[in-house]
């Protein structure tokens, strides 16, 4: 999946955070705190017990008081990349051999993963079943991640998965940073609370919303039982153009519900049809969106 | 309108399964989902559908049902009665004389007497019968009456117009015996009306439907062959039946090389006749054809066939001082010239058979002789006059002789060879000697008639000629087989059995007992009835040669039957008129219909 041409592509990028976060060590991003880059910042009057060193001798000349000059702090980022794993996020057509919906959710999270990596910020992968990867720093830590992407590929999923509760549990121990969502969020509560829990908790949530062709534009005909692979639910309907066509619409209209939930919380939302090549996803439509830079 | 098969209706009940069928369909097919989430929002908004859902559902439903209603009116055969010119049990003649051949109207007068009998067979009515006669020399019924159309259009479509002129009162009867009895009897003639003088013998309620437009043609008339002193002569007359006046251009091929090619200039309505000398007297068969003329509509006639059957002829040389009655009996035996001499001429050829009568002469070594009356060639030993019939022996020569009633006044009692057999015999001896000399080098039939036939009522006598027949038979037995110089077409060809023809298309057939009949094709016919010698011996021509049939002139309207043409179209018949064919259409449109709404959903409602 991941070829030595596309991680060096791969490689040139980094996560943009909309916002900036408080890190633990010193990495490349721009923390909240004002630090000893050589990044301007901003001046404050000198207060006893600040490092003479940091004195603007050259403001002094002029003002003839202390100034001390403030510069950016440049930090690591807490990236948390969260996979779901709940069963629609492993449906397959009937024709299909491989569930490719969530091996390509996985792939975009391990690709999004090393692009964190190889941008000095420390990476969390969490997966609804529990698996967790990191919090870890550093490109050499990659190809853990990718055993461990591989891994979560071969488990079983979630039988019954509240989106919700399992998000929120995240929340309750997740540092600040960024956070990136992958899921069909298929969910019959939805995953606004949960959301809402993740922004609570100091996270930029940006949804990656993974669905399948077969979900887009569904290939239906003749008088269907149609069956929930997660709840079992049944529903019947008699398939016909303004049935398929009435589909769309609803999820058109779900799918910019739940955009404007994100962005009201300061994220971002994206819808990707998970048959498309993670290289296209990533190199050219999530950088277009403004996720990579 | 009315019904045919009113038992049909039972099919309605199919009506029954089909809408339990439809109650019963909603087995649905099982298909797995990621979530019905989304799906479960589109039914929510789809709750205000449900009625037009429904009314989708028994759109199809009343679909089907119409389908079959159409099905079923299908098959009650619903017809009208519409006014139509025929009806009833129709006989429809179709004239195939050779004059239906004519091309005055494209393709053929044939071919448009059938398009009128194909609009005919669409006209008939669902109770009406029709029978298809077809006219020629010999007429037959192409199909059995019948009112299936499908079976009257194949048959129509296997007739082909012959060579003979038709035989118009044997298909009248034909028809008579078909329509016996039927009240709504009516017979449609097809024809150009050329030779149809026998139509007005029809009864009852008759049609004249007329083809054919020109009666401008030219024909051969007549291709005949003579021997004479300058060679082989061919006399040819050829006819222009047409209303201008004509140049025409004659071609005359012997055995397939041209030999002489005229033009002629003929008036219109005349004929010429020329003869054409000095042709080579081996040739075997001549074809004359008329390759140009300008206003010519009939094919078959512009060909004639000859065969030159001179040298098959057995040659007699009759021996006499005059006797009419053997003179007669010789002349009239085909195949056979007579020369008539009172000495045997010095240098003469050999002839194949001698006929002495009251003469005595030194004839050729292996002469056959037919003696009559005093001979002098075996000794006599007097005469006797109770000459009584007591028996015939079976023999060539006696077949068929009726000697009982023949009264002999004196006749020669013969000390003859031994080889020599008495056929007739009498109370005092034998009156009819017959035999073949096989000794030494001798090779040589004889017969022997020992009385004068002046001196007997013979000559009158109906056995005289077959006698004379057979013993000329006997004695100079026919090289080839006597076959006629030319017939018509259709016509039999009496040739012995197992003979083999082989015909002008190159087919070789052998004859059975009844004859050669496969004369249908003009041309020049070769036979051999000597299987073990494979030499062709005899040829025989079939000739369309038909002045009446070349006169192909319609009739352009001929009353026929005691109610005319006229009276037939002013009061027309009533015909049954059927439709289950529409029917049936719209039954299948109804279900592609249906198939379509079913996969497609109703175009005009669509949302967008």
């Amino acid at each position: 999946m991941l070829t030595e041409a596309f991680l060096g592509q791969l490689r040139t990028l980094a996560l943009s955070s909309p916002r900036r976060h408080r890190g633990t060590t010193t990495g490349e991003r721009r923390s909240v705190k004002r630090g000893r880059s050589v990044e301007f910042a901003d001046y404050r009057n000198y207060t006893p017990g600040d490092d003479p060193r940091r004195v603007d001798w050259n403001v002094y000349a002029r003002l003839e008081r202390p100034v001390i000059k403030l510069y950016e702090d440049e930090e690591d980022l807490s990236v948390h990349l969260l996979l779901d794993q709940s069963a629609s996020m492993f449906w397959k057509p009937e024709d299909a051999t491989r569930a490719e919906k969530f091996e390509r959710a996985a792939d975009l999270i391990g690709a999004l993963g090393y692009v964190a990596l190889a941008s000095g910020d420390k990476v969390t992968v969490h997966t609804s079943t529990g698996q967790q990867f990191g919090p870890k720093r550093g490109i050499v830590t990659f190809a853990e991640l990718i055993a461990f992407v591989e891994r979560v590929k071969q488990s079983a999923p979630n039988n019954r998965l509240s989106l919700n509760g399992w998000l929120k549990a995240y929340a309750q121990r997740a540092r600040p940073g960024l956070c990136i969502l992958a899921s069909d969020l298929l969910d019959e509560a939805g995953a606004a609370e949960g959301l809402a829990a993740l922004g609570a908790a100091r996270l930029d949530v940006s949804v990656l919303h993974t669905l399948c062709p077969e979900e887009l534009d569904p290939q239906l005909s003749g008088d269907l039982r149609l069956k929930d692979v997660e709840t079992s639910a049944v529903q019947d309907l008699s398939m016909d153009d303004i049935v398929l066509s009435q589909y769309r619409q609803r999820l058109a209209d779900w799918s910019a519900e739940i955009a404007s939930l994100c962005r009201k919380r300061g994220g971002r939302y994206y819808l990707t049809d998970t048959s498309q090549p993670v290289e296209q996803i990533l190199v050219r439509d999530l950088r277009k969106e403004g996720w990579l830079f | 309108m009315n019904l045919l098969n009113p038992l049909a209706l039972a099919f309605a009940l199919l009506a029954v399964p089909i809408i339990l069928l439809y109650l019963l369909r909603l087995q649905r097919r099982e298909q797995s989902i990621s979530s019905t989430l989304l799906w479960r929002q589109v039914t929510l908004d789809r709750e205000a559908n449900t009625l037009w859902q429904k009314l989708r559902k028994n759109l199809l439903l009343f679909m089907q049902l119409l389908t079959l209603l159409f099905l079923v009116f299908a098959l009650l055969r619903p017809y009208i009665n519409v006014p139509s010119t025929i009806s009833g049990r129709v006989a429809v003649l179709i004239d195939a004389s050779a004059s239906m051949r004519a091309t005055d109207i494209a393709p053929s007068r044939f071919e448009q007497a059938r398009e009128r009998t194909r609009e005919l067979i669409d006209q008939l009515g669902a109770t009406d019968q029709m029978i298809l006669i077809l006219v020629d020399g010999a007429p037959r019924a192409l199909s059995s009456l019948t009112s299936d159309k499908a079976q009257l259009r194949e048959a129509l479509a296997q007739s082909q117009p012959s060579l003979s002129p038709a035989n118009w009162s044997a298909a009248i009867a034909l028809a008579a015996a078909t329509n016996a009895g039927a009240a709504d009897a009516n017979t449609v003639v097809i024809s150009d009306g050329a030779n149809a003088d026998d139509l007005k013998l029809i009864q009852g309620r008759a049609r004249f439907v007329p083809v054919g437009s020109s009666g401008d043609n030219v024909a051969i008339a007549n291709l005949t062959l003579r021997r004479s002193l300058r060679g082989l002569s061919a006399f040819m007359r050829i006819n222009n039946l047409g209303a201008a006046e004509e140049r025409i251009l004659v071609s005359l091929k012997a055995d397939g090389s041209l030999v002489d090619a005229r033009t002629f200039t003929v008036p219109a309505g005349e004929s010429t006749e020329f003869t054409i000398n000095g042709l080579n007297p081996n040739s075997g068969a001549l074809e004359a054809h008329i390759d140009q003329a300008v206003n010519n509509r009939l094919e078959a006639d512009d060909t004639a066939y000859a065969v030159n059957k001179t040298n098959a002829t057995r040659k007699a040389l009759l021996l006499t001082n005059g006797n009419r009655f053997l003179e007669q009996a010789l002349s009239t035996l085909p195949g056979l010239r007579v020369t008539r001499a009172v000495s045997v001429p010095v240098d003469a050829p050999a002839y194949d058979l001698y006929v002495l009568d009251r003469l005595s002469m030194t004839l050729p070594a292996r002469a056959n002789v037919l003696l009559i009356g005093a001979s002098p060639v075996f000794s006599t030993s007097g005469a006797f006059s109770d000459t009584q019939f007591v028996r015939t022996e079976a023999h060539p020569v006696t077949e068929q002789v009726d000697w009982r009633g023949v009264n002999v006044q004196l006749a020669q009692r013969l000390n003859p060879p031994a080889w020599l057999r008495p056929l007739v015999e009498s109370q005092g001896g034998p009156l009819l000697y017959a035999g073949e000399n096989n000794s030494d080098d001798k090779r040589q039939r004889m017969v022997l008639i020992p009385f004068e036939l002046r001196r007997s009522d013979l000559p009158l006598q109906i056995a005289f000629p077959i006698l004379v027949a057979n013993s000329v038979d006997w004695l100079a037995p026919a090289q080839g087989v006597n076959a006629p110089a030319s017939v018509r077409p259709g016509d039999v060809v009496p040739l012995p059995e197992n003979a083999i023809v082989i015909r002008p298309d190159g087919a070789q057939v052998t004859v059975d007992r009844r004859g050669f009949n496969q004369t249908l094709q003009p041309g020049v016919y070769r036979f051999q009835t000597d299987q073990q010698s494979g030499a062709l011996n005899g040829a025989f021509a079939v000739n369309f040669l038909n002045p009446s049939e070349s006169a192909i002139r319609p009739a352009g309207e001929l009353a026929i039957g005691t109610q005319d043409g006229s009276n037939a179209a002013a009061a027309p018949g009533m015909s049954q008129r059927e439709f289950w064919n529409w029917l049936a259409a719209l039954a299948l449109l109804l279900l592609i219909a249906e198939w379509w709404v079913y996969q497609r959903g109703v175009p005009t409602l669509r949302r967008r």
